[in-house]
């Protein structure tokens, strides 16, 4: 052996990572070797000052402290929040994500479920295109809240009859299969195995069928009038187009394209609000489903939480406590640039991460996972009337002068305006923030 | 006490706090020697460990692969140094007017701080492997396997990082001399 393959071997050498027979060789060389010899002595006593040293800082125990530092400043963060808005004490609470998850994907039936009706009322001018929307049986498309080029979410869905499976591209190994009959959703995880049953009954199920009501009209006030814009041809999602366009009497905007040979819908844009835009588009029509697809039966080898969850409601005291949750736990106590369904979707995925994280119990996680749909929901439905005003940019949560959001009631005279703080006043048009 | 960091990472995110602790026993040495070489420092040392520890627990979100807990750990106490640094800049500055009259007690150094700033001064891949053998008590093969490198190129890199540790405490000692 030389000098050169032994001083490679030291460090193997003295971590007794070598074989016998080159051990046996290093340790000849060395005896014959003066050079080599030095070299080990040197690196041992570097090893010698590295253990010492590894042995005195071991020494040392910041465990406690860090522990202790943690609780103290989640204390604190814990004490500015509940300075700032009453309701719930995350204290207690321990939030566990696949709640939330459910919670957070559950919110999307609604604007949905809109949607969805609103295909099936159809534009009513151009009688070949809206025909197979109104007569097919089975309808699969893909669905977007929003900008389309800006980071979209999309849902993927399956309409068989009056059931629709659907699955999201930010909430992966989730599925919803919505029965709009009896107003039920059944929620899979399909990567924990589990499964839950969420209520829509309700102010839901009423404010839809009132929805689709309200479109269908619109329809039979468009049809063969001369408010029906052709669109002419264009190229749309890559390929030839024919298009219509119509107004509703509140400014509905829907536009249909379609082929132009076959008359078979390629894609829908609807706007239902200053900020509330859907498309639905490769759309295909009659395909064979298999009814077990959309069945309401838990699949086999899923577990069924015990918690049904109610989204029958959407109040104001829920959009409240959704606006905190949103401002709080998603964006360090300042509220959100902007809301809306759009925006809510796509934070879906972090709403579960940092709740999940903030850590949390199943009572007050279950209130909570409840606040954030059903206020979401509530929002939605003034969205769809562009009935609201939010001004909550760049206001932290705790802010009593700041009015952030207002809005008026259904038959009532004066508008409610929601503060900083998440305290509410009652206002008439004059008074309104400017 | 033996599981991953993954599964920890999780438990804390799952809701509970109180198993960061063990994260806490796994990496507080390493981060110490970290720092104590960048700061020079026992006291401020333990000091920015601790708010290294805290910060990490309170952004554990934000890390994105479990795996790289480690090195994400380091890289907070990187930030944490240089706010600790431009403090202590400013407070020396503060600190120069004064000592004209009163002998200004050089900041007190750990038992071998030599050996601390000259692994503070390795390239990364280089630090890492050292303080994880010496510091975390990692073996070689623990190393390998948590790096995903063979166990050769472990024993090499410590072999190359002995070199460039003894000439920078040589450096070192040359320095000593000179300003004596």
């Amino acid at each position: 052996m030389n000098c050169v393959k032994c001083k490679e071997l030291l460090v193997v050498y003295l971590e007794g990572l070598l074989e016998e027979s080159p051990k046996q060789e290093v340790t000849k060389h060395l005896k014959e070797c003066r050079n080599c010899q030095e070299e080990l002595e040197q690196i041992t006593n570097l090893r010698s000052r590295l253990v010492k040293n590894g042995v005195t800082v071991g020494q040392s125990d910041l465990e406690d402290d860090v522990m202790n530092r943690i609780v103290h400043e989640q204390n604190v963060r814990l004490k500015a929040v509940s300075k700032a808005g009453e309701g719930l004490n995350l204290r207690r609470i321990i939030m566990k994500s696949k709640i939330t998850r459910f919670a957070a994907a559950a919110v999307i039936i609604f604007a949905v479920l809109i949607g969805i009706h609103s295909i099936t009322g159809g534009t009513p001018t151009f009688a070949q295109v809206i025909k197979p929307i109104l007569k097919a049986r089975t309808v699969v498309y893909d669905f977007i809240i929003g900008d389309e080029e800006s980071n979209p979410v999309i849902m993927h869905e399956i309409v068989v009859g009056s059931r629709i499976k659907r699955t999201i591209s930010n909430l992966p190994g989730m599925t919803q299969i919505i029965d709009m009959e009896t107003g039920k959703m059944l929620a899979l995880n399909d990567v924990d195995k589990t499964a839950v049953y969420v209520d829509i009954k309700g102010m839901l199920q009423e404010r839809t069928r009132g929805y689709i009501e309200f479109v269908r009209e619109v329809l039979m006030d468009l049809k063969d009038s001369p408010k029906i814009k052709e669109l002419g041809e264009q190229e749309i999602d890559g390929r030839k187009a024919i298009g219509f366009s119509g107004r509703g009497n509140n400014n509905q905007e829907l536009k249909i394209w379609a082929d132009p040979k076959t008359a078979v819908p390629i894609r829908v844009e609807l706007r239902l609000g200053r900020e509330f835009f859907v498309v639905f588009k490769n759309f295909k029509f009659d395909v064979h489903v298999d009814e077990s697809q959309v069945s309401m039966k838990v699949p086999e080898g899923y577990k069924l939480e015990e918690a049904e969850v109610d989204f029958t409601k959407g109040t104001e005291e829920d959009f409240i406590e959704s606006l905190r949750i949103w401002a709080e736990v998603l964006l360090d106590g300042k509220f959100p640039d902007a809301i809306g369904t759009e925006r809510y979707m796509k934070q879906m995925p972090l709403i579960g991460e940092k709740l999940a994280q903030s850590g949390l119990s199943k009572d007050e996680a279950e209130k909570l996972a409840m606040a954030l749909p059903r206020g979401m929901f509530f929002l939605q439905l003034l969205e769809i009337e562009d009935k609201y005003h939010y001004a909550g940019k760049g206001v932290k949560l705790g802010d009593a002068d700041k009015a952030i959001f207002w809005y008026r009631p259904e038959g009532a005279e004066k508008y409610r305006v929601i503060y900083g703080d998440l305290s509410v006043k009652e206002m008439s048009k004059e008074n309104l923030p400017k | 006490m033996s599981e991953t960091d993954k599964y920890y990472i999780e438990r804390c995110l799952d809701g509970h706090p109180d198993d960061f602790r063990y994260l806490v026993r796994r990496y507080q040495s390493v981060l110490l020697a970290h720092l104590a070489g960048k700061l020079g420092n026992r006291d401020s040392a333990e000091e920015a460990a601790q708010e290294t520890l805290v910060r990490a627990y309170f952004n554990m979100n934000k890390l994105k692969r479990a795996g790289s807990f480690f090195s994400w750990l380091l890289g907070i106490g990187d930030r944490v140094v240089k706010e600790y640094q431009r403090k202590e800049q400013v407070r020396r500055q503060r600190e120069v007017v004064r000592s004209y009259s009163e002998e200004a007690g050089s900041p007190e150094l750990s038992q071998d701080y030599a050996l601390e700033a000259a692994i503070a001064k390795l390239p990364e891949t280089y630090r890492r492997v050292v303080l994880l053998r010496y510091y975390g008590n990692h073996s070689c093969s623990q190393i390998a396997e948590r790096f995903e490198m063979p166990l050769g190129t472990v024993t090499k890199t410590l072999s190359r990082a002995y070199v460039m540790l003894r000439e920078s405490l040589q450096q070192q000692k040359k320095q000593e001399v000179y300003e004596v």
